[in-house]
């Protein structure tokens, strides 16, 4: 599998990965190792992240105070820590998703220019 | 957005105290992760050894994200701090000794800095609490020209406030008088400070009264007869409890009896932050009491005016308007006093200046005198950074080997340097911290040098003070952390590993060095500084005034309630000098119109056949009765004093200084000549007697032109009592109040103030300037032996084995003695040679502040320059027999 998705492999522009986890976060509360399989499938795997990337980026929300962090039980029964949005993080990923749209709706009509 | 702050710093500080705990947390959550991802892999077939390796690759290494997710903490630099503090308590801990010697010289040092801060920020600096905008607040001088010379004073007549008050440059403009007056009748009656303001005053701060309101014009208008008076909050709480009933009450101050109609809110001083008003009274109803025409004639200057400018508006263009209308005025008041001089003349000029009056042109002696100390205490702190700089430096020398080793096991020299400065900041903050309270009680006795008796200032609550003492820190721990932590930033690894410590001792105490001489040029700054001020206080304290000031005594009778009528008071005065006469130790009482130094009286006169003879001087007029000059003792140098056939009715005499005779009569016998005081139609007074010059307006420059006129003869008003004693003065004023107070009618009362009270506030600069210079020099000299005793002692540790190989060879006691000596003695005459340079240089600022004494006496740079050297040989001699006293054997066969 790993092999098959190589060649697709994209990079993420920077501050993207902080976009995809709070939006991967806006359903329920998620532990770390969920937030990335959930980023995995719903990007039919284009999105390949490296896992370990993900740590550093779910301290930093949680330092930024969007995102707060609780231990709980896993699907496993095993403890884990889960995340969630916070208020202000839940204004976040709206302000941000917009400015996503924006972007990504004008660099594509420089794009499409003829 | 200030939530998010709050988060971002509980997260933070969570990240950094339970640092551990976070630490284990991570662990765990990253090993859930492999986990659960090994455990679907397993599920879609690999075995579980493989599925964990695999696991473990998708993650990317571990370790480094452990690292970057602590980076993400933003809490790295944090926890690095935190981990060099702790290594340098506990290397601290190690060694009291050394953390208490550096934290006192500190402390001493930054102590002497806030308590002269505190002071100097009051009276030069901090705007008046409550002020609104203190940027365009001025206080307003007048200046004229009288008999040749250029007359500066912020004190304006009442009508001439009113006429500068008119101009359009302005948008405020108050009048304002500090007071010393009595508040209260009877028992609970005591002096108090009491701004007397126009209502305009409260217009300046955006202050609303505690309760009830402030005073308005109506209530400040010469025809207002029911006076008023605003409480200040502390005298309101002290004195009435806080009560609201106050208002309405009646209350005595001074001699106005005033309702009560507000009191002003907290921390509001008034016009002086130094000393707070207790009561704030319309100054018409002060003026009033003292004065019926005040608000008419131009005598009697006594108010202070406080300005705001119209936004946009320079202080030269409000200058240049108040000097017009300051000329209209002055022709205002030739029309009303003929004798007055044309404006062509007096040239008359308004200033605008600072509201500080110590930094308006009219500041007086001390001012300069203060921003020259606050040099000194400057100077004290940076003579402590020195050595401190020089204990660390000596401390790291003892480390060098560690340090080495540090730096060869992987440490950055970046980190070192910030350990070791991390280090001396640690001490300078807790030298901060001691030198608050140093301040606070340097600054009990700083205030009562500088500041008025009853003077309420503090360090420890006093947010300016405190920041600065702070920063005074934060300096001094940059300052002395510099020095290691740059030597540790050249450390040569490879040399320093290989040798012992006792090698390369030598060209590295270069710093150390130059950091002892500059130390002793700034004590031998500091003490020729000491010196000249103490031979200018001798010098100012040898100034012959012509008259006693331990033996007298000024007797004031306060009057309150009542007017008495001239010949009542004739009568009481009387009383008072007899009851007075009673008093054992008593030995002469008199009655005088007017106290040296603090009141001057002057009046026309003419003499025939001499052209407008009150024009040549200004001649000052004292009345005096029987025992006047014996009173006094001013001595009579021909002819006689006032005696008892002097009465009312007889021929009119008058008594001339020497100055005055020599100004009037050049060459001729004053006596027998005639002088008609208050102009050509009154009796002629015949001169009787010649008296020694007396310094009456000024300590130090006075003109000695004084007359003296009977008062048994003249009887004016208002005549205060001397009191001579037999002996010293001091201890017997109480005993005389005591003893007049009851010959007082009503709630009048007696004031008794040794002359030396007076004399000595004149004498202050240079008293000030002694013990000033005197204190921190002798400071600046320990904290400089200590440095170079600590500095010789540890060569003379570092070349035991050296001498211990001299020793052996043979050389003798004497000569490592002469040679530890000459080593102290270098570093002491290197301090001298450029201290007497530098002072040399700065004598030419100095000399202004001198009296009578070259800013280059040789005497005191010679003192100096001995004393200096003398503490040199002795600071090194404890070292030197330390030396002498190695046992070659045991120094040999060290290491």
């Amino acid at each position: 599998m790993a092999d098959a998705i190589d060649t697709a492999k994209l990079e993420l522009p920077q501050g993207t990965l902080d976009l995809l986890i709070l939006k991967a976060l806006s359903l329920e509360p998620q532990h770390g190792w969920a937030i990335s399989e959930r980023i995995r499938q719903v990007s039919a795997a284009a999105l390949q992240i490296p896992q370990g990337s993900l740590y550093p980026a779910l301290h930093r929300l949680e330092r930024r105070g969007w995102i707060k962090a609780k231990w709980g039980e896993s699907d496993n029964n095993r403890r884990a820590k889960f995340y969630e949005l916070t208020r202000t993080g839940r204004h976040q990923l709206e302000a941000e998703t917009d400015a996503w749209r924006r972007l990504t709706v004008a660099v594509r009509l420089v794009l499409d220019m003829r | 957005m200030l939530m998010d702050v709050v988060s971002d710093l509980r997260f933070r500080w969570r990240a950094l105290i339970h640092r551990a705990e976070v630490e284990r947390e991570l662990d765990e959550e990253l090993r859930f992760h492999l986990e659960r991802e090994a455990t679907k892999l397993e599920q879609r077939g690999l075995d579980a050894q493989e599925a964990r390796r695999r696991a473990r690759l998708e993650f990317g290494g571990v370790d480094r994200v452990k690292e970057e997710t602590r980076d993400a903490r933003g809490v790295r630099v944090l926890e690095t701090i935190v981990r060099d503090v702790r290594y340098a308590v506990r290397g601290l801990r190690a060694r009291p000794g050394f953390a208490l010697a550096v934290i006192v010289t500190l402390a001493l040092g930054i102590g002497a800095n806030a308590a002269m801060f505190g002071i100097v920020d009051r009276l030069m600096f901090r705007s008046l609490p409550y002020l609104r905008d203190p940027a365009s607040v001025n206080r307003a001088y007048l200046s004229y020209s009288f008999r040749g010379a250029r007359i500066v004073g912020g004190s304006l007549e009442y009508p001439r406030y009113l006429d500068l008050a008119t101009s359009p440059t302005l948008s405020q403009s108050a009048a304002f008088r500090d007071l010393d007056l009595a508040i209260g009748t009877g028992q609970d009656s005591h002096e108090m400070h009491v701004d007397a303001v126009s209502a305009s005053f409260f217009e300046f701060f955006d202050a609303r009264p505690a309760i009830g309101r402030f005073f308005d014009t109506s209530e400040e208008s010469t025809l207002a007869d029911a006076p008023v008076v605003v409480l200040g909050y502390a005298f309101w709480k002290t004195r009435f409890g806080g009560r609201a009933d106050v208002l309405g009450q009646q209350l005595q101050v001074g001699s106005i009896s005033a309702t009560i109609v507000g009191v002003a809110p907290k921390g509001f001083v008034g016009s002086d932050e130094v000393q707070p008003a207790g009561a704030f009274i319309p100054l018409t109803a002060y003026g009033k009491s003292q004065i019926p025409s005040f608000d008419k004639d131009y005598s009697w200057g006594w108010l202070a005016m406080m300005i705001r400018r119209k936004p946009g508006i320079s202080t030269s263009a409000v200058a240049a308007d108040l000097s017009r209308l300051y000329a209209l005025s002055w022709q205002k008041e030739q029309a009303l006093e003929s004798r007055t001089a044309p404006v062509s003349l007096a040239k008359p000029t308004a200033l605008v200046a600072p509201l500080h009056e110590m930094r308006g042109p009219d500041a007086g002696r001390n001012a300069p005198i203060i921003l020259w100390i606050c040099g000194v205490a400057a100077i004290v702190l940076l003579i402590a950074c020195a050595n401190v700089a020089n204990l660390l430096l000596s401390r790291a020398f003892r480390r060098k080997r560690e340090i080495a080793v540090r730096l060869a096991l992987g440490a950055t020299r970046g980190r070192l340097m910030t350990l070791l400065l991390i280090e001396s900041l640690m001490l300078a903050l807790a030298a901060g911290i001691a030198g608050m309270i140093v301040g606070e009680g340097g600054q009990l006795v700083l205030s009562r040098l500088f500041l008025p008796r009853n003077a309420t200032i503090g360090v420890l609550d006093d947010a300016r003070t405190i920041i600065f003492a702070c920063l005074a820190a934060l300096m001094a721990g940059l300052l002395t952390g510099m020095a290691p932590a740059l030597q540790a930033g050249r450390e040569d690894l490879v040399s320093a590993l290989k040798s012992g410590a006792r090698e390369g001792v030598r060209h590295r105490s270069r710093t150390r060095s130059a950091l002892l001489v500059a130390q002793g040029t700034l004590s031998v700054f500091l003490l020729v500084g000491a010196g000249l001020f103490v031979r200018s206080l001798h010098k100012v304290a040898g100034i012959k005034l012509g008259y006693d000031v331990d033996k007298v005594m000024y007797v004031a009778a306060e009057m309150r309630g009542l007017a008495l009528e001239k010949e009542q008071d004739i009568v009481l005065k009387t009383k008072l000098m007899e009851e007075a006469r009673s008093i054992p130790g008593v030995e002469h009482v008199s009655q005088a119109l007017t106290i040296p130094l603090w009141q001057m009286r002057r009046q026309s006169f003419s003499v025939p056949g001499v052209d407008s003879a009150d024009h040549l001087g200004q001649f000052l007029l004292q009345m005096g009765t029987a025992d006047f000059f014996r009173t006094m003792g001013t001595r009579i140098v021909r002819g006689r004093g006032f005696d008892s056939t002097d009465r009312r009715g007889s021929p009119p005499i008058i008594v001339v200084s020497q100055g005055m005779a020599q100004k009037i009569w050049p060459g001729e016998d004053a006596l027998g000549k005639c002088v008609r005081v208050g102009g050509d139609t009154m009796p002629c007074a015949t001169v009787i007697g010649v008296a020694e010059n007396i310094k009456a307006s000024d300590v130090i420059d006075d003109s000695g032109l004084q007359y003296y006129l009977s008062i048994d003869q003249q009887r004016p008003a208002g005549a205060a009592l001397l009191v001579r004693t037999r002996g010293d003065a001091a201890g017997l004023e109480e005993v005389v109040r005591k003893r007049l107070q009851p010959l007082m009618p009503g709630p009048s009362y007696v004031t008794v103030t040794p002359m030396r009270e007076i004399v000595d506030p004149a004498r202050e600069s240079w008293r000030l300037g002694a013990t000033m210079f005197l204190l921190f020099g002798l400071l600046a000299l320990v904290l400089a032996a200590i440095g170079l005793y600590s500095v010789i002692a540890y060569n003379v540790a570092q070349r035991t084995h050296e001498l211990g190989l001299r020793i052996a060879l043979g050389a003798h006691a004497r000569d490592v003695l002469r040679m530890v000596l000459a080593e102290g003695l270098r570093f002491g005459l290197a301090g001298i040679g450029i201290g007497v340079a530098i002072a040399l240089a700065a004598g030419h600022w100095v000399q202004p502040l001198l009296y009578q004494e070259s800013a280059q006496d040789p005497l005191v740079f010679l003192s100096v320059a001995a004393v200096l050297a003398i503490v040199a040989v002795a600071a090194s001699a404890i070292p030197a027999s330390r030396a002498i006293r190695v046992d070659p054997s045991i120094a040999l066969r060290a290491e």
